[in-house]
C-alpha cells in the first residue's frame, strides 16, 4: 500500500530544478487542504496508471508521524500487525531492492518484475482545479 | 591576541567552511543546501519505531477525498508493505 504524505520539493519550499517542467513536471505548492493533497495524489496515479492500493494521509499528518515516513520510508507489517521491516529515510536510505530482497527471504522469489522508474507520460493532464500546479 | 586563540578560531573557521561545502556537496549547490536545512532536516526523523513494534495505526483519505479507512484494516492477518512518499 501507498501512503502520501506531505511534498517533500513544493513550489513554496524546497523545489529541486527535477521538478521543474521538461523533467519531472511536478510543480506543487505544498497542499494547506485535503482536497489538495487529493488533487495531487490524482495526479500521481493518474499519470503512472498507479494501481497500488493507496491512502492519503490527513492533514494532522498522522501517519507520517507515526511512523517517521517523511520524505518516504519503507515498511513490512507482519500478519500480527507488528513491524517486520523498517526501511532507512529516503531519499538516500530509500531502497526497494532491500525490501524485495527481504520478501523474497520471508515469503520466497518476487514474481513481479523489477520496475525501473519512469519519467511521466508526455501530455499528462493537471489535476482539475488545482492552483498550486505550474504549466 | 593569543596563538591558542587564534588557532581555536581558525579550527572553527575551517570545520564551518567543511560543514558548509559538506552540505553543498550532498545537497547538490549552495541553494539546495539552504533548502535542505531549511525544509528537509526539521521533517527527517529516525522514529521510536523498531523491528518487532506494534503497527501505530493511522485514519487515512482515499483517493476519493472522502472514503476514510484505518491503516490498521488493511494489515490485519496478512502482511502488508507500506511505501510512504509524495510526487514530488
Amino acid at each position: 500500500m501507498t501512503i502520501y504524505v506531505r511534498e517533500a520539493h513544493p513550489l513554496d519550499e524546497w523545489q529541486m530544478k527535477s521538478n521543474e517542467k521538461g523533467q519531472d513536471d511536478v510543480c506543487y505548492a505544498q497542499p494547506k487542504t485535503l482536497e489538495q493533497r487529493v488533487a495531487i495524489a490524482n495526479d500521481f496515479t493518474k499519470r503512472f496508471k498507479y494501481n497500488v492500493p493507496f491512502g492519503i494521509d490527513e492533514m494532522n499528518n498522522a501517519a507520517n508521524d507515526a511512523y517517521a515516513a517523511w520524505p518516504e520510508r519503507l515498511y513490512v507489517i507482519d500478519e500480527q500487525g507488528r513491524v517486520s521491516y523498517k526501511g532507512g529515510n529516503g531519499p538516500f536510505k530509500y531502497d526497494p531492492r532491500e525490501v524485495r530482497a527481504w520478501l523474497a527471504g520471508h515469503f520466497g522469489e518476487v514474481k513481479h518484475p523489477e520496475v525501473a522508474p519512469s519519467p511521466a507520460p508526455d501530455g499528462a493532464p493537471a489535476p482539475a482545479g488545482y492552483p498550486g500546479k505550474k504549466s | 591576541m593569543s596563538p591558542i586563540l587564534k588557532w581555536g578560531l581558525t579550527g572553527v573557521g575551517v570545520v564551518g567552511i567543511g560543514i558548509v561545502v559538506g552540505l553543498c556537496f550532498l545537497a547538490g549547490s549552495p541553494k539546495d543546501a539552504i533548502g535542505m536545512v531549511r525544509y528537509a532536516l526539521p521533517h527527517m526523523h529516525r522514529g521510536n519505531l523498531k523491528v518487532g513494534s506494534e503497527a501505530p495505526d493511522a485514519t487515512l483519505v482515499g483517493l476519493d477525498g472522502q472514503t476514510r479507512f484505518h491503516l490498521r484494516e488493511r494489515s490485519r492477518g496478512k502482511p502488508l508493505v507500506l511505501a510512504f512518499g509524495s510526487f514530488t
